[in-house]
């Protein structure tokens, strides 16, 4: 099986240098601020960070005021770098720091309240939970879009997996049943959109916004129908996985060997995803088709038959992330209970830049201001809960707006292919 | 959507070119009925969806599916059960949405006003009203070749703004009802540029940002009804202030009967259809929107500046769904706002503008047709379940989107000049 995956060849000279002055300046000035704002504020103020699972009695104290003030500075440093010119190869690492750092001082600003602790091991196992519904749904959009289907219906298909799941668990008794469920829910509404993509040649932004709706009224309407009876839609639970001594390693084990069974299949997902699209005979002709399918077809593959299966397997990766809204959650089905969070994930695919790898890294950092937010607005913090629930669209605003003009999209993206008119 | 012929899938010539005989009136109209011109589409794409949502109701059903379970030793069951379900529910959103038969027997019988018999009629303009405005508002960026799924939150920053000017200043009608229903507009058109300015500058998806700036207005508007500025002072749950009496919307018809609602925001709508009408066929502005939504690279070509027709436009379609919102704000919910005012209108929007073909004529009859549905889904419930109106709704247009389906389902004929279908670009 000859597989050509050596990188391409790098178009930019790694070593030239490169002056960035509007990131330089936003960042110099960021971090001025945070440095100005944490003198005047965070005066006598102390962080309290604590490993609040295996060893429940280890807190740490930080001085509030330094930590912003150090954090800041690394902020306006890396600024001050990229405006003075940065080696190309350097300018990723340097706005990662950037913003790390910016975020950090967020962090320590917002965990200085009297009475809040930044619990480690809670927030850090919760982030990677809450990051399951963008990698699920995520990785359904690589492997639409990769094959050159957009799939903007991945909320309406999280919908037909979260109301399927307990359905079907509530039907037959096992969550795992309604798991498989979800799944093949899923991948039915995507089928919809790969039929109408491929051979009915439809619109596929038009239809799949179509489809969120057709999504969204069909479960509504069951869901009232379903609830004058006993029995269809309680909620069931899903036992947490604990890997024996594991689990027992501070913040590792509680965060990485004590989860729900979502994570590891999300997690190994990522990997396999990666391993079938960048290592495979599949992997090859399915970025082929999505890039210039013309080639592909004059390559002897059946560009519409890939696409098809292709977008079908993908639902049954939404539909799985579906089910993580109920029986992951152990929630009954609620009308319109996945609240735009497809489309979240359809914009972790961007920031992921259609690379599995990338989409971990992305759902990782959505999940984990989810996770901010909820523990903020638990443990009473003075910005309204509303304006934290905000949090993860306005990241998903800011991300897509500053980061899609460099991302590029599979070329053939969107582009129905009809072998007749080459 | 600018809407586009589609060339007629390839490999298959027309066979039926084939020399024909003289043609009568019945033998073209019964070539009219089994063509996928956009009429027949139309037609066809109702009647599948209502069967459709009798199959959905018939499975849903918990009386009739226990016939189903003795189907074979009495299949009559299971067939007047579902016959009389479906019949009973498709009549109950009738009833609700134009005629009530119950009250007509009653005015028969002297026993009612006519206003009483006009309530149906009165609650689907009232419905149909705010759909007027965000079909129009998705419909105008769709001519841009712009998918603006942010109706809804336009419509959410359009009611607020109304209303802030509508309790706060003190004014003579003439000047407050006015000033009120621009200020919805205004804050409407605000939101609506977000996504537009978005695109011009970074080429951020209008479909993402404008989805996130709908959750965004959400939870806005339930932190901005819990502040002490906009909190009712007399309820305690999550409502606004009342709007004063000099910015309400007059009602049409309630000198008829007080139950009639429909206000002047139906006029309203009426004449920004006629305005988008003519600013689309008419002004240079609506040339460049569609010039730009046909092919933007010629457009740009031609000397067009892409990303500032981008802003303008979305400016305008949000400042469309901000008067949908002063129209609920400053009529219907004039007693004060509540999370609960802006229903699904801008999701609808989005329906109602892929039904009219974006062509401001068909969007306020497809937005009659919806707001009927929603308002004898309304009535109905809780016998059928209110969400009946969303499913026929997306089932609807479907099968609008796609033309290709129907042709294949009902084995129409490709009419000449190919089928009619929607567009919105991609990344």
């Amino acid at each position: 099986m000859a597989v050509d995956t050596a990188p391409a060849p790098a178009l930019v000279d790694d070593r030239a240098r490169a002056r960035h002055p509007k990131a330089g300046a936003t960042y110099a000035v960021l971090g001025l601020l945070l440095v100005l704002a944490a003198v005047a504020w965070l005066g006598g103020r102390t962080t309290v960070i604590a490993v609040d699972r295996t060893l429940t009695d280890a807190r740490w104290a930080a001085p509030t005021l330094a930590a912003v003030v150090v954090l800041g500075a690394v902020c306006a440093a890396a600024g001050a770098w990229m405006i003075a010119g940065l080696p190309q190869r350097r300018f990723k690492l340097a706005s990662t720091a950037a913003v790390a750092a910016f975020v950090l001082a967020l962090l320590f600003w917002a965990y200085s309240q009297e009475g809040t602790v930044f619990r480690a091991e809670s927030i850090l196992a919760g982030a990677l939970f809450l990051s399951m519904p963008y990698i699920f749904g995520a990785l359904s959009g690589v492997v639409c879009e990769r094959s050159g289907v957009i799939n903007i219906g991945i909320e309406g298909q999280f919908l037909m997996g979260a109301f399927t799941g307990v359905l079907i668990a509530n039907i037959t008794g096992s969550v795992y049943a309604g798991l498989a469920g979800a799944m093949i829910a899923g991948s039915l509404s995507t089928m919809l959109l790969a039929l109408l993509a491929t051979r009915y040649q439809v619109n596929q932004v038009v239809v799949g916004v179509i489809l969120n709706l057709l999504a969204l009224g069909f479960t509504s309407f069951m869901y009232d129908q379903l609830k004058k009876a006993e029995g269809f839609n309680d909620a069931f639970s899903m036992p947490v996985i604990t890997w024996g001594p594991l689990a027992d390693i501070p913040v590792l084990g509680p965060v990485l060997f004590q989860q729900k069974l979502f994570v590891y299949v999300g997690l190994a997902m990522v990997v396999v995803v990666w391993f079938l699209l960048y290592r495979t005979r599949w992997g090859l002709r399915t970025r082929a088709v999505g890039e210039h399918p013309a080639a592909a077809d004059s390559m002897g593959v059946d560009v519409n038959r890939l696409r098809y299966w292709n977008v079908v397997a993908a639902g049954l990766l939404a539909g799985f992330g579906g089910a993580w809204f109920t029986l992951g959650n152990s929630l009954a089905f609620n009308k319109n209970m996945t609240a735009g969070l497809g489309f979240v994930a359809l914009a972790v695919m961007i920031v992921g830049r259609w690379n599995p790898l990338g989409v971990l890294a992305g759902a990782l950092i959505f999940g984990f201001t989810t996770q901010i937010a909820r523990d903020l607005s638990a443990a009473g913090s003075s910005v309204p809960g509303e304006f934290l629930q905000m949090l993860p669209y306005a990241v998903t605003l800011v991300v897509v707006a500053g980061l899609i003009g460099k991302a590029r999209a599979p070329k053939a993206d969107g582009v129905p292919y009809n072998p007749g008119d080459k | 959507m600018s809407t586009q012929t589609e060339t007629p899938a390839a490999g298959k010539p027309e066979a039926d070119q084939s020399p024909e005989p003289k043609p009568n009136f019945m033998r073209l109209f019964g070539r009219y009925l089994t063509e996928a011109n956009s009429v027949m589409v139309t037609i066809y794409s109702l009647l599948l969806a209502f069967l459709i949502g009798a199959v959905l109701l018939i499975v849903s059903d918990e009386y009739t599916r226990s016939t189903f379970s003795y189907f074979f030793a009495r299949p009559q069951d299971a067939w007047y059960a579902s016959r009389d379900l479906v019949v009973e529910s498709y009549t109950a959103l009738f009833e609700g949405a134009i005629l009530n038969f119950n009250t007509l027997e009653q005015y028969q019988a002297g026993q009612a006003e006519f206003g009483n018999l006009l309530r149906p009629l009165s609650e689907t303009l009232t419905y149909a009203t705010p759909l007027i405005f965000t079909g129009l508002a998705v419909g105008l960026a769709f001519r841009a070749g712009l998918f603006n799924i942010g109706a809804q939150g336009q419509l959410i920053f359009g009611m607020m703004g109304a209303l802030i000017v509508g309790f706060s200043l003190d004014l003579p009608i003439w000047l407050h009802l006015p000033l009120a229903i621009i200020a919805g507009g205004v804050a409407g058109g605000l939101l609506g540029a977000v996504p537009g300015v978005l695109k011009a500058s970074t080429g951020a998806h209008e479909v993402i940002s404008s989805i996130m700036l709908n959750n965004i207005a959400a939870l806005f508007l339930v932190w901005a009804l819990g502040t002490a500025f906009l909190h009712s002072e007399t309820k305690p749950d999550l409502v606004s202030k009342p709007v004063d009496d000099s910015a309400v919307l007059p009602t049409l018809l309630s000198s008829l009967n007080p139950s009639l609602r429909v206000n002047l925001a139906l006029v309203i709508g009426i004449a920004a259809a006629v305005f988008t009408w003519w600013l689309l066929s008419k002004s240079t502005f609506g040339f460049r929107i569609r010039a730009v939504g046909f092919n933007e690279h010629a457009a740009a070509t031609a000397g067009m500046r892409i990303g500032s027709t981008y802003t303008t436009t979305m400016t305008a379609a949000g400042a469309l769904a901000g008067l949908g919102g002063a129209a609920l704000a400053l009529g219907v919910s004039s007693g004060g706002i509540t999370t609960n005012t802006a229903l699904d209108y801008g999701f609808s929007g989005i329906t109602v503008a892929l039904l009219g073909r974006a062509n401001p004529g068909g969007i306020v009859a497809s937005a009659l047709l919806f707001g009927a549905l929603k308002a004898g889904a309304l009535s109905a419930q809780p016998d059928v379940p209110v969400d009946i109106s969303t499913l026929l709704q997306a089932t609807i247009v479907l099968f609008i989107a796609a033309p290709a389906l129907v042709k294949a389902i009902l084995h129409l004929r490709t009419p000449r000049g190919g089928l009619v279908t929607l567009e919105a670009k991609g990344w």
